[in-house]
């Protein structure tokens, strides 16, 4: 005979098994809106001041290529600012469901330091390596149009590093090499 | 006492310092951990270097060299196990030792032991006997194995390697002529780690007991053969064939004869013929073709490059396309050298350095992609070289490729020409890829894509037979452009 009191913990728990169950998939139906929509561009810190040109240099995976587009946006004076603000709107284009050249959820931009006028490090996240799709002519649109981007933002910029999460990394996805700088001129050269 | 005030003074000077800046403890704490570490290491190194190659009929094996009271040392167990039935039995400071039914005994800290005959020979340093284990003094091992073995021992203490029985193998060297060749003879199979060089043949023996075979080193000056070289190395010998014309190395008589044979110089050829079927099947590691041009399939092992699908991963295919591609030269009389003919791993700096040691003149790195359609040419992206930049330049290593990079635009030009010839979508550019900038000949990158939308037209024999073909028109049309400008 099963005591009345374990009869209660039992139920108890099932009830408590089939609430967390229940949760679990209202959670997940949750981070599903949340990725589909334009989230980086909701993570950028509101700049106020006058609007100005944003180049955007969009890759194309369709024929490889890559088109600037001109958007106006308030952009901070701050040049290194600039360029993440710049890196985080292309970005977000490419998270787009409709994107040319998509690039895996939750990729973002930590930082972009100037370390003088010429020298830009580009500090990835994780996810951003993580999730890339692998090939040398899909990596090389994805870090073409970013440093194109930036270079239309930073006139002077003639070289950048990528680092991911603050570390130095050999690839981006297994191809394109990111070990060391890359001439934004050689860069500009290639893609034209 | 004036030793009692100096460590109190150190003491002192010590606990002043950090008091200071308690930082530095932790600091001279880490110091003194290396540095104890990179001690241990080098004495983990210093021992495992110091072995005794021991040859026996049956068995040939390495015994490790222990210095105990600033003597060698070898462990008597260690030493016999492998040649017989071995059962020893420490008695207080005695060791017991039964060796195929018959009795020794040693002494700790005594030369002098007792053996089956009853004799009483000496050690050359004193018998140690450390945790039930016993130790000799190396040497002593040629007068106390006979002793204990029944069987004749040689010890060739510079090189530290022990010969039990008549296990020795003396070759003998004959020069002949038409064609020239010398033709070495030995007792019993060999198989030697052969190194073709310019002037001269090295044949390492690594697990053969092969000693000299009297004279060490014999002149011949012969139009072929000025001389040759034996020595005996640390767990193996060395044979040395100095040569006035290049040669190829043949093994024969179910390994008994090595015959080293004059040939004429392949690298003037201007199109070095493949080997023959009947010659590469006798000795295909040691026959030498210069390729024209090495191909590099990209991954491999635990790194895929892109996964297309489940059971497709990108390793998979830039193998299958490179052994088709290989076909196609070989088809076309072209000589090709493969980086990876299987699912291993290799980094960027071995790639690198198979290209630049292989005498090709080109290298062609294989990539896929599902993303995009037909194929892509890519060539380094680096500066062009610098005014009175030469070949010969001394460079970084990530730079290497810069002297080469015309000949690389060459290259691309042309196989991307082919290409879109056979009616292939092409793109041509420079990317940042590695190995690309360290090879040291003109070097290109291919990725193929689908034509269609599906990542599977990558597997099919067809697509793969259509490309392969394209990519080795356009390496046959290069042939005269390339090696004229080697």
């Amino acid at each position: 005979m099963i005591s009345r009191k374990l009869q209660f913990i039992v139920a108890a728990l099932v009830l408590a098994i089939l609430a967390m169950g229940f949760y679990l998939v209202h959670l997940k139906r949750k981070a599903e809106l949340i990725g589909a929509g334009p989230a980086p561009e909701a993570l950028i810190a509101p700049v106020s001041g006058p609007a100005q040109e944003l180049t955007l240099y969009l890759a194309n995976d369709g024929d490889d290529s890559l088109r600037p587009i001109t958007i106006s946006s308030a952009l901070p004076s701050d040049p290194g600012e600039r360029g993440r603000l710049a890196l985080h709107t292309l970005i977000a284009r490419y998270l787009q469901k409709d994107s040319t050249h998509p690039l895996g959820t939750g990729a973002d931009v930590h930082d972009v330091y100037l370390l003088d006028p010429a020298s830009a490090v580009v500090n990835l996240n994780a996810a951003f390596a993580e999730t890339h799709r692998s090939g040398i002519e899909i990596e090389q649109l994805t870090i073409f149009s970013m440093v194109r981007t930036l270079k239309a933002q930073l006139p002077q910029l003639t070289r950048v590093r990528f680092l991911v999460e603050g570390k130095t990394r050999d690839t981006l996805a297994g191809h394109v090499d990111l070990s060391g700088w890359l001439d934004v001129g050689l860069v500009v050269e290639a893609s034209q | 006492m004036l030793r009692a005030r100096f460590v109190v003074g150190c003491r002192r000077i010590k606990s002043r310092v950090f008091s200071r800046d308690p930082m530095l403890k932790d600091y001279f704490i880490s110091v003194r951990v290396t540095l104890l570490l990179l001690f241990l290491l080098a004495a983990g190194f210093a021992t495992e270097a110091r072995k005794i190659t021991v040859y026996a009929p049956q068995v040939s094996y390495q015994v490790d060299i222990l210095v105990r009271d600033g003597a060698d040392y070898v462990g008597l167990t260690d030493l016999l196990e492998p040649l017989g039935r071995l059962e020893s039995r420490p008695e207080g400071k005695k060791l017991i030792l039964i060796f195929n039914g018959a009795a020794a005994e040693f002494q700790d800290g005594r030369r002098q032991y007792r053996t089956r005959s009853n004799t009483r020979p000496e050690l050359l340093a004193n018998f140690l006997l450390v945790d039930g284990r016993g130790y000799i003094p190396v040497n002593s091992i040629a007068q106390l194995l006979p002793r204990i073995t029944d069987q004749p021992a040689e010890f060739h203490a510079g090189p530290r390697r022990l010969f039990v029985g008549s296990t020795q193998y003396k070759y003998s060297a004959e020069l002949r002529h038409g064609p020239s060749r010398l033709v070495l003879s030995f007792p019993a199979p060999v198989n030697p780690s052969t190194l073709i060089e310019r002037d001269r043949v090295r044949l390492l023996f690594r697990r053969e007991p092969v000693v000299g075979n009297g004279a060490d080193t014999i002149a011949y000056n012969d139009q072929f053969l000025r001389s040759t070289n034996f020595a005996e190395t640390p767990g193996g010998a060395e044979f040395v064939a100095n040569l006035s014309q290049p040669a190829t190395v043949s093994i024969g008589d179910g390994g008994r004869t090595v015959t080293i044979t004059a040939t004429a110089p392949p690298v003037a050829a201007p199109q070095p013929a493949a080997p023959s079927a009947a010659e590469s099947q006798t000795h295909p590691a040691v026959t030498r073709v210069r390729p024209f041009v090495i191909l590099d399939a990209a991954h491999g092992g635990s790194e895929t490059g892109a996964v297309f699908s489940p059971e497709l991963m990108e390793k998979t295919v830039n193998l299958a396309l490179a052994r088709r591609l290989q076909k196609e030269l070989e088809a076309r009389g072209i000589p090709v050298v493969l980086t990876r003919i299987a699912d291993n791993m290799l980094t960027w700096d071995q790639r690198a350095v198979s290209a630049n040691t292989s005498h090709a003149v080109l290298y062609v790195a294989l990539h896929s992609s599902s993303s995009g359609h037909g194929v892509r040419v890519y060539t380094s992206m680096i500066p062009s070289p610098q005014p009175g930049q030469t070949n010969h330049s001394f460079l970084p290593w990530e730079l290497a490729q810069s002297p080469f990079l015309q000949q690389s635009g060459v290259a691309a030009s042309a196989l991307a020409a082919e290409c879109m010839a056979s009616g292939l979508p092409v793109r041509s550019s420079s990317a940042p890829l590695r190995p690309l900038n360290s090879v040291t000949l003109a070097a290109v990158a291919i990725e193929v894509a689908p034509l269609g939308s599906s990542a599977d037209e990558l597997n099919t024999a067809q697509y793969q037979r259509k490309v392969a073909a394209a990519i080795a028109s356009g390496i046959a049309a290069l042939r005269g452009k390339l090696e004229g400008g080697q």
